[in-house]
């Protein structure tokens, strides 16, 4: 919203300077900045023209040299206008004009320029200007510009908080300054004329109106505005209609209270009924469109139709023209809620129902119908009739005990009843000292203080927040937390894949359907109102994100691609929390030894496997066989993560026929990280005292069956181990598959078996006997023999 | 016969100046079978006992002198040939390192969230979540903002279809949902992610995080809710950061106050691309927990006081890193990750 500084001048006497007044404005709650002029420039001051010669290389330039009193500048200008003993604005080296643009020391045509002197375009005052400006010759020299227009008006932008609708007008600003500043504020004077007629033609059906105030004005002469009006309207981005509405607007900016005028003789049977919309009614509003009713509305209508949607917008049909001559005015208070719901529906918004909407002061509707009548009658030069206010309800002004020692129990500091007093009655609430409390009655246009805490805030915010003590040693106490493993377990395989070279990522929730049928993916929640198509379900899955990551950075030339998400996905049971990853290319990025050395693995299914359990944070997880792998998986390239007995996760290589498009393939896993959501499953560790005795290494070859999975071999080894003999560790370090060598469906095997006991140095014996029996168990069990 | 005194400076001479090839020549050359001093030592049977005496120790001590230098002068030579060696080994340092794996990186909005969390654990508060997915009460009805409020208007909802239901426009039911499990004293943060229906731009996307705060006790105060954030604000951005509490609206929270920090790019010298000149960033709302929100949760409003606070994560991230653009952390770019 627009405020004028000149016109809250008239409400309420301040000295502040429109840059002031608006950083005054934003620390008592009411973000506010001046848009125009004022503090638009710095280093710009005023200047004399002690000399002006053409330029030795250029025609049209000139050679300045300038004064601000207590220095000389020389100046290179182009403009037609400049003349000797002129007193300019001139924007020094340094100096910031609208739009940012900084002065700097200029060599134009071999000539230093020591700034430049600004036309009102350069300074923001005109859309267009030719030449310089030339201020008048009384101006004094070196004064900051801004002081030369000191007189001349500022505008703020005002941003009010919701609950503010008081503050949607100049008297409502003005209150504000003057609970801040100590200072009355004065209402526009009110001239009571003769006394009017009672108003017969209105009647009130429904209670969502509350108040209803008409006002007949005859003999008026519609024509333009006054240019003062005129203006101000301009200034506050109204645009002017003729003297009937203009003065309603100005009103409506001055006090906040909108009102609406209606043209008495085109009402059928001059009747004005404020009611609920029935059946199918339809109306023009005064934007030329056509809006259906629905029932329940509220409306203003004449005998037969409605002329105007209450609160929001009249009807084009009842609107002032340049004839009419009798006009009805409405000054009320509609139900804020009545209005909202309206106006949502039709989606039909109005300074009006903006105002509407924030709800209206009970006394301030009277005094507007007073203006509006006093300036009608005055630059209209009509002459009012009747006047006629007719209530729904019984007004009553709130009442708030406020106790003093909860002022302090709230806020953490004290506040002197003195000043607590001041403060409460500079915002216009009436007091009354009972004791230990006092009796508030708040004003009718502060609908938003309800209870005692409001209050409350009203001090601490018109004190000043910047006056609130804040405290160098807080005390603070814990609260028992119960940090869950789930951020420790993220955390793990955050870190560790991080370091293996992985980024994390974020994506938003939403995705569109192809995105899940790509993967055969279900989906289960859709969003009523999405921002657009490729955003109408919600994940039930990371995959179709981290793939459509990928798919983005290879395109963008990456030939490595590791990423990793963990956020919400929403299945049919109800939202849990995955982690999952991705990784596409080579394992490792280029390098010239590689090169060297012919290497550069690419991710494939057994570093994928690889990567995942060297992140497991303990030994209760276990890879195992994927017995029901999702489609999206590689049947022959997959496997599941055990926990606690329970599947926790599946990974593999991605169905190449789903992701046809990439050339190599894309490793994926996935993990529930529900199973942890109360779960301790740190790891207990207690210190095994090891032995100093050497270790020695045994490979051996092994021939298996090759639909034998290796983990079937790694269970026997592992038994082995287990039962504390002298077989301490094993490591598969080669895979041979050679049909052709090792005979039809056969592959091998390369292990190295690592011996070691705790209490004497091995013999070869001891080892080649611990060989023998773990051979000899292999082939009973799997019927896997040594390869010779 | 020359001196001893003469043959052993000139011997150390010339092993001081000999190389790894002359070293064993000049040992021969004195201590060998027809070394000079080994002649010496033969020849003493033609002299007197008194003269074998003398001679032979002056010859021996000779002996051992030159040896010793010998030994020394063959280990600084291997030393100083090892050295060449290592020399001739040298590699190219600008070009050679390597790591197989490429740099990894945290989402640097996920790293604020961590930071921020860290912070305000170190400063008593535990950390609880709430789903994503909310209904109408705990999003709005418990936090004091009815159907006819215009402040509902300010939150542009998603809704789910076919359900009761909406997708978070703050982190804020996370407070309704902590006071719900637990009896006051509460001090809790509540981190998650949170969707508004807004058209997209530089500084807004319809997905973003936001960090909710609540505590609640008998002797709660705006003092000590100003207290706290200017902790927060000074451990996380440093102590020189200067902040300001500004007046505002909340329908959950009387009184109600909005944080500013200081640009920490321009350091409130204003002409900034970041903070738009104003120096004042705009980085969290707050204030002390309504009565109705209180009541809401079966609190005694009597007894009990509470402070809430709400920030929003992407706007402090990108105002650490100069970042200009909220869209660029849901790109997922490479070339915008692994900067962080």
């Amino acid at each position: 919203m627009k405020i004028l500084y000149s016109l809250l001048k008239e409400f309420v006497d301040f000295e502040a300077r429109p840059r002031d007044l608006a950083s005054m404005l934003t620390s008592i709650g009411i973000e506010s900045s001046v848009v125009s002029q004022a503090c638009l420039w710095t280093g710009v001051v005023t200047a004399k023209v002690l000399d002006v010669q053409k330029h030795h290389a250029m025609d049209k330039l000139f050679l300045c040299r300038l004064s601000d009193g207590s220095k000389e500048y020389s100046i290179v200008c182009g403009a037609k206008n400049i003349a000797l003993g002129q007193i300019v604005p001139l924007a020094k080296v340094g100096a910031v004009l609208p739009g940012n643009f900084e002065i700097k020391r200029l060599k134009i045509r071999g000539v230093n320029s020591e700034g430049m002197i600004c036309s009102k375009k350069e300074l923001g005052l005109k859309e267009e200007s030719e030449g310089i400006f030339v201020l008048d010759e009384k101006t004094k020299i070196g004064l900051p510009i801004e002081k030369v227009f000191d007189g001349e008006d500022s505008i703020l932008e005002i941003e009010v908080a919701t609950n503010r609708g008081d503050c949607l007008s100049h008297l409502g600003i003005a209150r504000e300054i003057g609970a801040k500043l100590r200072k009355v504020v004065s209402v526009p004077q009110i001239k009571i004329l003769t006394k009017p007629q009672t108003l017969s033609c209105v009647e009130v059906k429904s209670n969502l109106c509350k108040r209803y105030i008409g006002s007949i004005i005859s003999g008026v002469k519609v024509e333009d505005s006054p240019k003062w009006l005129i203006d101000i309207l301009a200034k506050s981005g109204i645009k002017s209609i003729n003297n009937i509405v203009d003065i309603t607007n100005f009103v409506m900016i001055e006090l906040g209270q909108p009102l609406h005028a209606f043209d008495l003789n085109k009402l059928s049977s001059k009747k004005i009924i404020v009611r609920e919309a029935t059946g199918f009614e339809k109306i023009i509003a005064l934007d030329g469109k056509d809006y259906k009713l629905d029932p329940g509305m509220l409306v203003v209508a004449d005998e037969q139709s409605p002329i105007a949607i209450a609160g929001i917008m009249g009807g084009k049909f009842s609107s002032i023209e340049d004839k009419t001559e009798t006009i009805f005015l409405e000054s009320a208070i509609f139900d804020a809620f009545s209005v909202r719901k309206t106006s949502k529906k039709l989606n039909l918004y109005s300074d009006s129902s903006y105002r509407f909407e924030r709800g209206l002061g009970w006394d301030i509707a009277e005094l507007a119908i007073w203006r509006a009548t006093n300036l009608i009658t005055e630059i209209a030069s009509g002459k009012q009739d009747a006047l006629g206010d007719f209530h729904t309800v019984k007004y009553e002004k709130t009442k708030i005990a406020l106790r003093f020692e909860r002022i302090n129990k709230i806020l953490g500091y004290a506040i002197e009843e003195y000043e607590v007093s001041e403060i409460l009655r500079f915002l216009g609430i009436d007091l009354q000292s009972k004791g230990e409390m006092i009796l508030c009655t708040v004003p009718s246009w502060r609908n938003d203080i309800k209870i005692e805490v409001d209050l409350i805030e009203e001090i601490a915010r018109i004190k000043g927040y910047d006056a609130i003590p804040i405290s160098k040693t807080n005390t603070y106490y814990s609260y028992v937390s119960n940090n869950s493993f789930l951020s420790s377990i993220v955390e793990e395989f955050r870190t560790k894949l991080k370091g293996f070279g992985f980024s994390e990522v974020l994506n938003c929730s939403f995705l569109e359907v192809s995105e899940f049928e790509r993967f055969g993916l279900k989906y289960y929640y859709k969003i009523t109102n999405p921002v657009s198509k490729e955003n109408e379900f919600l994940r039930s899955s990371l995959l179709p994100c981290l793939f459509k990551n990928l798919i983005l950075n290879i395109s963008q030339g990456c030939e490595t691609v590791s990423l990793f998400e963990h956020g919400k996905i929403f299945l049919k049971a109800g939202e849990r929390k995955a982690f999952s990853a991705v990784m596409y290319g080579g394992v490792w990025h280029e390098w010239w030894k590689w090169v060297e050395r012919k290497v550069n693995p690419k991710f494939d299914f057994y570093f994928g496997g690889g990567i995942i359990k060297s992140i497991l944070p303990s030994e209760e997880f276990m890879i195992i066989e994927n017995l029901t792998p999702s489609s999206y998986f590689h049947i022959g390239k997959t496997g599941a993560i055990l926990f606690r007995g329970k599947i926790i996760g599946q990974f593999g290589i991605l169905n190449p026929s789903f992701v046809s498009d990439i050339k190599d393939e894309v490793f994926y896993f996935e993990i529930d990280l529900e199973p942890f959501e109360n779960t301790c499953v740190k790891k207990t560790i207690v210190y095994k005292a090891y032995s100093k005795f050497p270790i020695v290494k045994r490979d051996i070859s092994v021939i298996a069956d090759k639909f034998l999975l290796f983990s079937e071999i790694e269970k026997v080894i592992k038994s082995v181990i287990k039962s504390g003999g002298i077989l301490k560790d094993y490591s598969l370090f080669s895979v041979y598959s050679d049909e052709a060598k090792l005979g039809n469906g056969k592959i091998s095997y390369s292990l190295r078996l690592l011996y070691k006991n705790d209490r004497k140095t091995l013999s070869d014996k001891d080892v080649n006997d611990d060989v023998s029996i773990l051979l000899d168990r292999l082939d009973s069990d799997l019927n896997v023999k040594l390869r010779h | 016969m020359k001196d001893i005194r003469q043959i052993t400076t000139e011997a150390l001479k010339k092993v001081k100046d000999s190389d790894a090839l002359t070293l064993e020549s000049i040992k021969a050359e004195y201590l060998g079978k027809d070394g000079v001093l080994t002649q010496i030592l033969k020849s003493l049977s033609s002299y007197s006992i008194e003269d074998k005496k003398r001679i032979g120790s002056e010859a021996n001590n000779a002996k051992s002198i030159i040896v010793a230098e010998i030994k020394n002068k063959k280990e600084s030579l291997k030393k100083f040939l090892f050295n060449e060696k290592m020399r001739n080994e040298k590699f190219d340092y600008s070009e050679s390192f390597y790591f197989p794996f490429s740099k990894g990186s945290f989402h640097p909005v996920i790293q604020m969230i961590n930071d921020i969390t860290a912070v305000f654990k170190s400063l008593g508060f535990s950390v609880a979540e709430g789903p994503e997915v909310e209904t109408d009460w705990y999003n709005f009805e418990a936090l004091n903002i009815p159907d006819s409020h215009p402040a509902r208007d300010m939150q542009n909802t998603f809704y789910v279809e076919g359900m009761k239901a909406l997708l978070r426009t703050h982190t804020s039911p996370g407070q309704i949902r902590a006071m719900e499990k637990h009896k006051p004293p509460i001090k809790v943060i509540v981190p998650g992610k949170v969707y508004r229906n807004e058209a997209s731009d530089a500084m807004h996307f319809s997905t973003f995080h936001q960090v909710e705060g609540l505590a609640v006790d008998e002797n709660i105060t705006f003092v000590d809710l100003m207290t706290l954030l200017s902790d927060f604000v000074h451990k996380l951005f440093g102590s020189d950061t200067n902040i300001r509490f500004r007046p505002s609206h909340f329908q959950f929270t009387e009184p109600s106050a909005e944080v500013d920090m200081q640009c920490i790019f321009c350091k409130g010298k204003g002409r900034c691309r970041l903070c738009k000149s104003s120096s004042w960033i705009e980085i969290l709302g707050c204030g002390m927990v309504h009565p109705n929100v209180l009541k809401a949760v079966h609190y005694d409003s009597r007894k009990y006081t509470g402070y809430a606070f709400g920030l929003g994560v992407e706007r402090l991230t990108m105002f650490k890193y100069g970042i200009d653009d909220i869209r660029l952390f849901y790109e997922n770019d490479l070339r915008f990750l692994k900067q962080f």
